[in-house]
């Protein structure tokens, strides 16, 4: 039987509002557009969900040394991510815990290597979301109550704290002028924060964006 | 006319009028204008009654405190006249009054004062019998305005801020302050509760035109850096821990948090007490500048001015330079250096009356107006100046309520009459007059020096060092206080106190300042004292022979000022927690309950039945035929590691290190003293590694828990908290193998899978893991996916179950098919004092083991007597009236005896049945209870073994 194809954790809340969806045949649905504000919403404050894109996870004394086997680079210090060479990031949640978002090759190789002693495999189902636009600033203020400016700073920096009662992963990617912000939530939190975080962003001139929009 | 010719700086915009009408009677004032600026610009004078005795009242600070001065617009309650920006086609009413403003009935409460004593409200209500009459009354009779529950809700956002320097009070010490910071490298938000900055460097001039030259300038700088971000119409309504400030906009409640803080609040002015003080016309120096300066308006046309230093001098040369003749100044010391402006009074011709006091302001018809000043000095024979218009300088007290709410250590003073900071926290700094300094020049010295230390404190340049000049004059009279045999010199103006009132509460031994607050209930209205408090100090410290620093102050809590419903009930949020199911259960008509933070389905709606028989309806279809829930919710965790087993030893009351792999076992975890907190199920995926569910409400803090245990123990296992990633459903019923086996090459015989097994396997080509429990009776299997497989596995089922008319089941049907299996539900048929002998989990309990977590306290618990026993009971089958409810008391020979924690209808049984606590004595079979039901009335019950059903399990047995 071949096994159905997984949905983002906000599946649902988009089915009603995406006008356009990807038909790629190695990940989840994505939307692609909303509508053809898009764009406008993109410069203002746009809400991109990118849940579809495949990650795992691993945690435990010997999970550096195992993800290093497997040819990852690692962040240097806890609360810091990494672009990797192929596409995607690794994120180093804490002393020993590792997240990593990147092409299903990658992602698939990382989740059938078996475990070797320490490592302890994180199966992650995360919501996640990229917040950009002139007015993000505001949207996170209304949010969230770690100053992001910090962010700006040390751009290698990620942040675990708390965001409209949820406890999300946040970590700023783009230049300075121009930041795109990725966070990441348990799924289940997902649909709440998106409806808060799009409903907060609509009174702010912005809202829901497809990832053709996404800058 | 009253409204001035235009004056330089005046906030009014003439080229705009703005009509509305107030009392029923038509206005026109200008943009710019607040209400009462407006009224009084219009020839109004009186603004509203006062609280107890509905007098009439005017202006008193025109700095939002003025709250006799209050109005309903529509459905807005409590506009707030003197600072509320007037609009076009406002409807306002004056609050609390009966018949109108003009002619108000109830202002024959002001006969009846001496039936109305200090303390009435408590005496009152001493009568048991009597307070529900007063409280009848005191309702109609007070409240300031009218709520409207049709009100829309308005969600105002709340947000967070950050900056390096806060700057609170944009006047002439804060703006320096502001200035002084920024250059240093800070980023500095300066916030001020003023439509516009600068403070009394507007208005407070003494006819100087320099001084308001003087604060522009400083103005245009503050506005032109580009580190320092101005506020206007922001007001910091309480500080918190680490410099959080709660910032209060017009449409957003804003949590600033600052590296330092600049305190710059300056202070309130005081009104001096003699009779007849509250009278329309006599208000604050400060009002009656406001009033000339910012909205052109002349307050009076013949004044006098009762002072006790330079400032109410100044005040004097205002309103003389804005036409108003100023009959008199009343200088309430004898004695003392004459300054820059008195001279320049003396000067002007205007009569000054060094020693003499206002004995009395002589009230103009019905009350509404001043007629005259009746002054004395004591010694010669009193005066009468006639006048329309009294203004007061006596003093100032420090607007130090953030101060106090970050810990400030204040002492008082007695150069300056004033208490000021004594020991400031660290990252906290003050200037200006709430740190006692009064004049300009040196209230901008001060900002300097609190602006730099504020910005070498967060980081940004050094601090300089600058020496604030010594005040040359005592800016606060300290008796500011007039007795009078008649009364109605008011301490109080919110709350209509008297002295006499002060003096009558001190004889009946309310004499520490904080008894003295809540007897007389001053400082308890809605300007919270900032006008009253030092006076009824002051007052108590002479009554009682003490020291103001003695009698110290009232305790200033968060928030000082109010703040608006609509801020404060603004936007919330409130975290929910959705399984990957949802938009399925929905379909399905799901009724939608919380459990704890999770969205589960309750029941599912079908038509033309109603809620219970909807639940019992799904409960029929497990227990005949199959049901499927969503159980998603449950905490689902993994330990993995050579030490796995061991942690899941000390954690649970049970074994698991002689778990064989792929099977599960029931798990109860206690805390230290033995009670029960959670339960689930462990499951042995392999040597190391375990997969096991925690209560939906547990798994956050279970996990939490576990984490820091094995920090503690240092065990070689790790941790996975997989609640969110995983989906899961209870496929349950006498066809669910039957149905499942349509969707997995998994061998489901009884052999191969037997009760209690665990497996890992495909369901429906998604990868599972999959367990046969019996939780609601039947035969059964729990089947956990990918959390983002969750719909295909719910919608691979339901296709699947149409063949043997699956039925989804909810929350409430669960807890009745579990219920008549006689299992517990944590946190409902257990409490914060259950152990597991008190709920017959003996059975669980391996006292054997060489540690487990409650096991010390199980000893000690083991050897004392049963105080009370969980167990079943039924209703007669024949029951049918009133229904005991969980809760519900057990009663013994009048004496409690136990309560009912769960209780349902079971169809499958016939019967009503239930779980109770009860004495170890009622615990025994067939033993008749009493349940007393909410009327009192009580209803019989029997106590009847456990399980209801299916007592010897054959349902989880190949039939044979």
């Amino acid at each position: 039987m071949k096994s159905p194809s997984p949905l983002s954790p906000i599946h649902d809340v988009l089915l009603a509002k995406a006008s356009a969806w990807s038909d790629s045949d190695s990940l989840p649905p994505s939307v692609r557009k909303f509508d053809a504000r898009d764009p406008q919403k993109a410069t203002l404050l746009g809400v991109a969900d990118l849940s579809h894109l495949p990650r795992t996870g691993a945690k435990g004394a010997g999970a550096a040394g195992w993800l290093a086997d497997l040819g990852l680079p690692l962040p240097s210090r806890p609360n810091s991510w990494l672009a990797l060479p192929d596409g995607g990031l690794i994120s180093r949640l804490g002393r020993t815990e590792y997240l990593i978002e990147s092409n299903p090759t990658l992602v698939a190789q990382i989740m059938q290597t078996p475990r070797s002693p320490g490592v302890y495999p994180v199966l992650r189902q995360d919501a996640a979301f990229a917040l950009c636009g002139s007015r993000v600033n505001e949207l996170l203020l209304q949010t969230c109550n770690v100053d992001f400016r910090c962010l700006a700073a040390d751009p290698e920096q990620l942040v675990l704290t708390s965001m409209a009662g949820v406890s999300i992963l946040v970590l700023a990617t783009g230049d300075k002028i121009h930041p795109v912000f990725r966070l990441w939530c348990d799924g289940t939190y997902g649909p709440y924060l998106w409806e808060t975080l799009t409903g907060i962003a609509e009174e702010l001139g912005g809202g829901g964006i497809g990832l053709d929009a996404l800058p | 006319m009253i409204r001035l010719p235009p004056v330089p700086g005046e906030w009014i915009d003439r080229s705009t009028v703005v009509p509305f009408t107030f009392e029923g009677k038509t206005y026109q004032g200008y943009a710019g204008d607040t209400i009462s600026s407006a009224l009084l610009g219009a020839g109004e004078k009186v603004l509203g009654r006062s609280f107890k005795y509905h007098r009439a009242r005017g202006v008193l600070s025109l700095a939002n405190h003025d709250v006799n001065a209050v109005c309903q617009w529509g459905d807005r309650p409590n506009v707030r006249a003197d600072v509320t920006q007037l609009q076009a086609n406002m409807n306002l009413t004056a609050v609390n009054t009966f018949g109108g403003l003009d002619s108000d009935k109830a202002r024959i409460l002001g006969t009846f004062a001496r039936f109305m004593p200090v303390g009435f409200y408590y005496k009152a209500f001493h009568s048991k019998l009597l307070f529900p009459l007063w409280e009848r009354m005191f309702r109609g009779m007070t409240g300031l305005g009218k709520v409207s529950f049709d009100t829309p809700h308005i969600r105002t956002p709340k947000r967070y801020d950050f900056c390096d320097v806060l700057v609170i009070g944009a006047g002439a010490s804060g703006l320096v302050a502001a200035l002084t910071a920024a250059e240093q490298g800070a980023e500095v938000t300066l916030i001020d509760e003023n439509n516009r900055a600068g403070g009394s460097g507007g208005y407070a001039l003494g006819a100087e035109a320099s001084r308001m030259e003087q604060m522009t300038e400083q103005l245009n700088k503050v506005l032109a850096h580009p580190r320092i971000r101005l506020l206007t119409n922001t007001y910091a309504a309480g500080y918190y821990t680490d410099h959080w400030i709660a910032l209060v906009c017009s449409d957003v409640l804003i949590k600033m948090r600052a590296k330092s803080v600049v305190v710059a609040t300056g202070g309130y002015e005081q009104p001096a007490v003699f009779r007849n003080n509250d009278l329309p016309g006599i208000m604050l120096a400060s009002a009656a500048q406001r009033l000339l300066y910012r909205y052109a308006v002349r307050p009076m046309q013949r004044a006098v001015v009762l002072t006790a230093n330079q400032d109410g001098y100044r005040a004097a040369l205002d309103l003389s330079a804005q036409g108003v003749e100023v009959v008199a100044v009343v200088d309430l010391r004898p004695d003392h250096l004459d300054g820059e402006p008195e001279q320049r009074v003396i000067a002007l011709g205007i009569r000054v009356l060094s020693g003499y006091r206002i004995i009395e302001a002589l009230p103009g018809a019905k009350g509404k107006s001043v007629a005259g000043a009746r002054v004395g000095n004591g010694k010669s024979e009193s005066e009468t100046l006639p006048c329309d218009g009294i203004v007061m300088s006596v003093g100032w007290a420090p607007a130090a309520n953030l101060l106090y709410q970050a810990g400030t250590r204040m002492r008082y003073t007695q150069s300056l009459e004033q208490f000021v900071p004594d020991i400031l926290p660290p990252g906290v700094f003050a200037c200006g007059r709430v740190n006692g300094v009064h004049t300009l020049s040196a209230r901008r010295l001060d900002g300097q020096r609190a602006g730099s230390a504020a910005a070498a404190h967060a980081g940004f340049g050094d601090i300089r060092e600058i020496v604030i000049p010594a005040e040359t004059e005592c800016p606060t009279h300290p008796w500011p206080i007039v007795a009078h045999p008649q009364g109605k010199n008011f301490v109080d103006f919110d709350e209509d106190l008297q002295l006499k009132d002060f003096e009558n509460a001190v004889q009946e031994g309310f004499d520490n300042i904080e008894l003295l607050k809540r007897f007389s209930t001053v400082g308890m209205g809605p300007s919270q004292g900032k006008h009253s408090n030092m006076n009824a100090l002051r007052i108590l410290a002479k009554l009682t022979g003490k020291e103001p620093q003695e009698v110290g102050t009232t305790t200033s809590r968060p928030f000082f000022h109010p703040v608006p419903m609509s801020l404060l009930g603004g936007r919330g949020f409130s975290p929910e927690r959705r399984t990957p199911m949802h938009s399925r259960h929905t379909a399905f008509g799901a009724e939608w309950m919380m459990a704890g933070v999770w969205q589960r389905p309750e029941y599912y709606r079908r038509a033309g039945k109603d809620r219970l028989q909807c639940i019992q309806d799904e409960a029929v279809a497990v227990r005949q035929n199959v049901g499927l829930i969503d159980v998603g919710t449950l905490g689902k965790l993994e330990v993995i590691g050579p030490q796995a087993a061991e942690l899941l030893e000390r954690v649970y009351i049970s074994n698991y290190a002689n778990l064989k792999v792929g099977m599960t076992r029931y798990a109860v975890m206690c805390d230290e003293s033995g009670v029960v907190v959670d339960d689930g199920v462990v499951g042995r995926l392999a040597e190391d590694h375990f997969y096991f569910t925690t209560t939906t409400s547990g798994a956050a803090t279970i996990y939490r828990e576990l984490s820091r245990l094995n920090t503690m123990w240092q065990l070689d296992c790790g941790i996975v908290n997989h609640t969110g990633s995983f989906a899961a459903v209870n496929l349950a019923g006498p066809q669910s193998r039957a149905l499942l086996s349509r969707l997995t090459p998994l061998d489901l015989s009884a052999a191969a899978f037997p009760y209690l097994a665990l497996r890992e396997g495909v369901v429906a080509g998604i990868p599972a893991r999959l367990m046969r429990v019996g939780f609601v009776g039947e035969w059964g299997y729990e089947i956990h996916v990918p959390a983002n497989q969750g719909c295909a596995i719910w919608d691979a089922l339901i296709a699947a179950g149409k063949e043997f008319d699956l039925r989804p089941f909810g929350v409430e049907a669960q807890r009745l098919l579990r219920l008549e299996k006689g299992h517990i539900i944590i946190g409902q048929d257990t409490d914060g004092l259950t152990n597991p002998f008190d709920v017959g989990l003996e059975w669980a309990l391996k006292m054997n083991k060489p540690f487990f977590i409650g096991q010390r306290s199980l000893r000690v618990i083991d050897r004392q007597t049963r105080k009370q026993k969980l167990v079943g009971f039924i209703l007669d089958a024949q029951f049918n009236s009133s229904v005991p409810q969980e809760c519900h008391l057990v009663i013994d020979r009048g004496e409690i005896a136990g309560r009912v924690t769960s209780i349902a209808w079971s169809a499958t049984l016939g019967c009503h049945i239930g779980l109770a606590f009860v004495r170890p004595e009622l615990a025994e079979a067939n033993t008749t209870i009493n349940i007393r039901l909410t009327d009192r009335t009580t209803v019989s019950a029997k106590i009847a073994r456990t399980p209801f059903y299916d007592p010897d399990n054959l349902k989880q047995k190949e039939p044979a």
